[in-house]
């Protein structure tokens, strides 16, 4: 048994045609720092001693993501994270089994989202009623990455899914059901279940999030042939961020070398790059991005303390990158931004919206993204969000028990 | 300081010199200049020499200057200064020779840039200017740095992009009649402003192209300065001027510091002022670069340099042409060759032997900003020693 104290579910503005996707700078730990913010900032000061993050789509398989997962979202490098490769079982069972002050992460690639789960003292109860794993690997993923499909999705419906809700022998039949189709979702549940925009691990979470019913819902998660069915006995407190959609805009990708990574520069610039800090002069109190030993104002070179930098700020100047670059997607565009209140000015990559749909004047806020990739190597820190797309995002639902 | 004399200026054309190497380009401006002394030189009177490049192929750069051009028994020092390079290297020497230590220095600029594929070379480039953990990953291309200035410049001053146009179709005019340059041709401000954008503003005609060359100058104290010329051309000036390495740090992105910073340090000590300036060949790798470049130097008042366009001020013919060579927009710009090259554009004009001649050049003024915007050097050469 624990307790949902709240939930956050973030949705990118990208779609591909046919579902939501990832824009070029994020991933499943950019999806992930996002949602955990946003459940964060709806909790306000809970602690956070323990992260669970659940994806099949950990960026790295060995070298970490857990730093700059912490980094992003702001927690303390003491904080213990576990990363899990998982499904909607995963994470419904993470979320089960959690202890008061963890936070269980999951996100999707395809479709494309994230959800994050505050376990605390307050928030409805959710507790397991039945837990089935069974074999039926109708689409497989070893460590090559490779996604093979066995294409009978009957095979999986009848020998799979139902079966194993059978052997649940539920007294009831769930109300919302993460990790299946809608159609398919429609056939297990009672009643018309939400209709959940995504079926991975994170779709456990928009699942717990969909629960209107004051009286509690029966929660199934589905993986394949393995299901975890859990109660949650009220509304949880919950905060999203939706924007509207998006065709992901076209890019050109021209073949070369990788930019090169100093990995000892980039371990010098790690903790105010992902965590968006400043150095404070011990001195005088100039702020200096990125930090430096020689105060920019006072000269001292006595030390600085890392301090947090607003994230929000006015282009000052900015442009767009059209040319072909080897091993970057084009056309980008880079800005340089004002931030509000400091005397600091940041260079940043533009995210969100369109290469070229910004201009000098603009308002918006520096979010958490995957700035590139060098040699194998995500390379995380932030980018400029216009304002117009900021209240594209703040299309919020937001439910409270 | 004793007077230091430019008595000697050659260089090769500025192309893609796929036959060419830096071991062939380097003697061969060497040979030039050398073919060039009005009264001959004999090699064994160089007593030093400063060789200015950016980015070395085939190796150890002093070497191969030494190597290349029979110059092993002297001491050579390379310079490496980012675009500001070939004019450092002028002001080194300068200073040798004023200062008594050498009657006779080499100046030689070079780069061969075009040696390996664009794409191999493009991050190795970029490597060099850009703080690896914070703006390098983020794909700030040369361009790019100098496009988040003039960006600004356009939001400020009254100047647009046509007047960015006119400044590419004035050099592209200018370097018809060099056989030195590496675009020969005409183009108009309706090309200009149609042509594919590399970096906004930046369409590809406002970009210098990448080219490969070499340039030489013969450097001597007045007291020896007969031997070789009756008509020397007189080092009167030179500055050099840095700023804060990124752009992050710079105040005011409509205007380059080091440049301000070089051009007072290179008119106070020939004591002159900006008005007494006949020719300049000013750094034009982007065309709205030479817009600011005019303010920064005192050409223009701030947020006037479109003024001198529209009216033809900078044009030959003008109050004061500026790259009569074509500049780096169309004679090239090999980066180490191209402060060198830009002296021995002056060299010729001050005496009267320039393939696009600006009548009655008596003080010339040489400039270049680089690093990406973090360095400038100026050099003044004038016809006479005060
Ligand atoms: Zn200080």
């Amino acid at each position: 048994m624990s307790r949902l104290t709240a939930i956050g579910t973030v949705l990118p503005g990208w779609s591909d045609g046919k579902r939501r996707v990832v824009g070029l700078d994020e991933d499943a730990v950019t999806l992930g720092v996002a949602a955990a913010r946003v459940v964060l900032e709806k909790a306000g000061t809970v602690p956070v001693d323990r992260v669970v993050f659940v994806s099949h789509d950990l960026p790295l398989l060995e070298g970490g993501n857990a730093a700059p997962l912490l980094a992003g979202i702001g927690l303390d490098e003491s904080v213990v994270v576990v990363e899990q490769v998982g499904g909607a079982p995963a994470v419904l069972d993470a979320v089960a089994g959690a202890l008061p002050g963890t936070l269980v992460i999951a996100a999707d690639l395809l479709p494309a989202g994230a959800g994050a789960v505050l376990v605390g003292e307050t928030g409805p109860e959710l507790s397991v009623e039945g837990r089935v794993v069974r074999s039926m690997p109708t689409q497989s993923r070893a460590a090559d990455g490779i996604v093979r499909e066995y294409d009978d999705p009957r095979l999986l419906w009848e020998q799979g899914v139902r079966r194993s809700i059978e052997q649940l022998e539920l007294t009831e039949r769930p109300t919302v059901v993460a990790g299946l189709a809608a159609k398919q979702a429609r056939q297990v549940c009672s009643g018309t279940p939400p209709e959940l925009p995504v079926i991975g691990g994170a779709a456990a979470v928009f699942a717990l999030a969909a629960i209107a019913d004051p009286g509690g819902a029966l929660v199934l998660a589905v993986e394949q042939a393995n299901i975890t069915a859990a109660r949650v006995d009220g509304v949880p407190t919950v905060a999203s961020v939706a924007p509207e959609v998006r065709p992901l805009p076209r890019t050109r990708t021209t073949p070369g070398p990788d930019i090169a990574i100093s990995l000892a520069a980039y371990d010098r610039a790690f903790e105010p790059k992902l965590r968006w800090e400043a150095g404070s002069c011990d001195a005088c109190g100039t702020l200096a991005l990125p930090p430096r030993l020689r105060c920019l104002e006072c000269g001292s070179e006595e030390g600085w303390s890392l301090v947090p930098l607003p994230r929000t700020g006015e282009v000052y100047t900015g442009v767009t990158v059209h040319v072909p670059v080897p091993g970057l997607p084009t056309p980008y565009s880079l800005v340089i931004v004002q931030l509000d209140d400091v005397d600091v000015r940041a260079l940043v990559k533009v995210t969100g919206v369109e290469a070229g749909a910004m201009q000098i004047g603009d308002r918006g806020t520096l979010v958490f993204r995957r700035i590139s990739t060098r040699t194998g190597i995500p390379d995380y820190g932030y980018a400029f969000l216009p304002e117009a797309d900021v209240e594209a995002a703040q299309h919020r639902e937001e439910a409270s028990a | 300081m004793r007077r230091v004399a430019v008595v000697g200026a050659g260089m090769t054309p500025f192309r893609e010199h796929f036959g060419l190497g830096i071991k062939d380009l380097v003697p061969m401006a060497v040979s030039e200049m050398a073919a060039h002394v009005d009264k001959g030189l004999d090699r064994s009177d160089i007593e030093a020499a400063w060789f200015g490049e950016l980015s070395t192929t085939d190796g150890f750069p002093s070497g191969i200057l030494a190597d290349t051009c029979g110059l092993l028994d002297i001491p050579v020092t390379r310079v490496e200064n980012a675009c500001a390079t070939g004019n450092d290297a002028v002001r080194n020497a300068t200073y040798a020779v004023g200062s008594g230590a050498v009657d006779v220095a080499l100046v030689v600029g070079a780069d061969k840039v075009r040696e390996s594929s664009t794409r191999t070379t493009f991050w190795e480039w970029a490597g060099m200017t850009r703080d690896s953990a914070w703006d390098y990953p983020l794909g700030l291309i040369a361009p790019a740095n100098f496009a988040l200035h003039v960006a600004r410049y356009l939001h400020e001053s009254p100047a647009t992009r046509e007047h960015m146009a006119m400044v590419a179709v004035k050099n592209h005019r200018h370097a018809l009649p060099n056989p030195k340059a590496q675009l020969r041709f005409e183009i108009t401000i309706e090309q200009v402003l149609a042509a594919p954008t590399v970096v906004e503003p930046f369409g590809l005609l406002d970009c210098t192209p990448q080219s490969d060359g070499a340039a030489a100058l013969l450097l001597v104290a007045e007291d020896v300065v007969d031997r070789y010329t009756d008509r020397p051309v007189w080092v009167r000036g030179v500055g050099l001027g840095l700023d804060r390495v990124m752009h992050q740090h710079k105040r005011d992105m409509t205007s380059f510091p080091p440049t301000v910073k070089a051009a007072r340090a290179a008119y106070a000590m020939a004591g002159i002022g900006p008005s007494d300036i006949d020719v300049a060949e000013v750094h034009d790798c982007f065309s709205g670069v030479e817009m600011i470049s005019y303010e920064d130097l005192g050409f223009a008042e701030r947020f006037g340099a479109h003024k001198l366009l529209e009216a033809g001020e900078t044009s030959i013919g003008g109050r004061l042409p500026v790259n009569p060579s074509g500049g780096l927009k169309a004679k090239g710009h090999p980066p180490g060759a191209t402060g060198v090259a830009q002296c021995v554009e002056l060299f010729e004009q001050l005496r009267g032997e320039a393939a696009n001649q600006v009548d009655n050049a008596r003080m010339g003024l040489a400039h270049n900003v680089g690093g990406p915007t973090a360095v400038s050097a100026v050099t003044v050469l004038g016809i006479g020693k005060d």
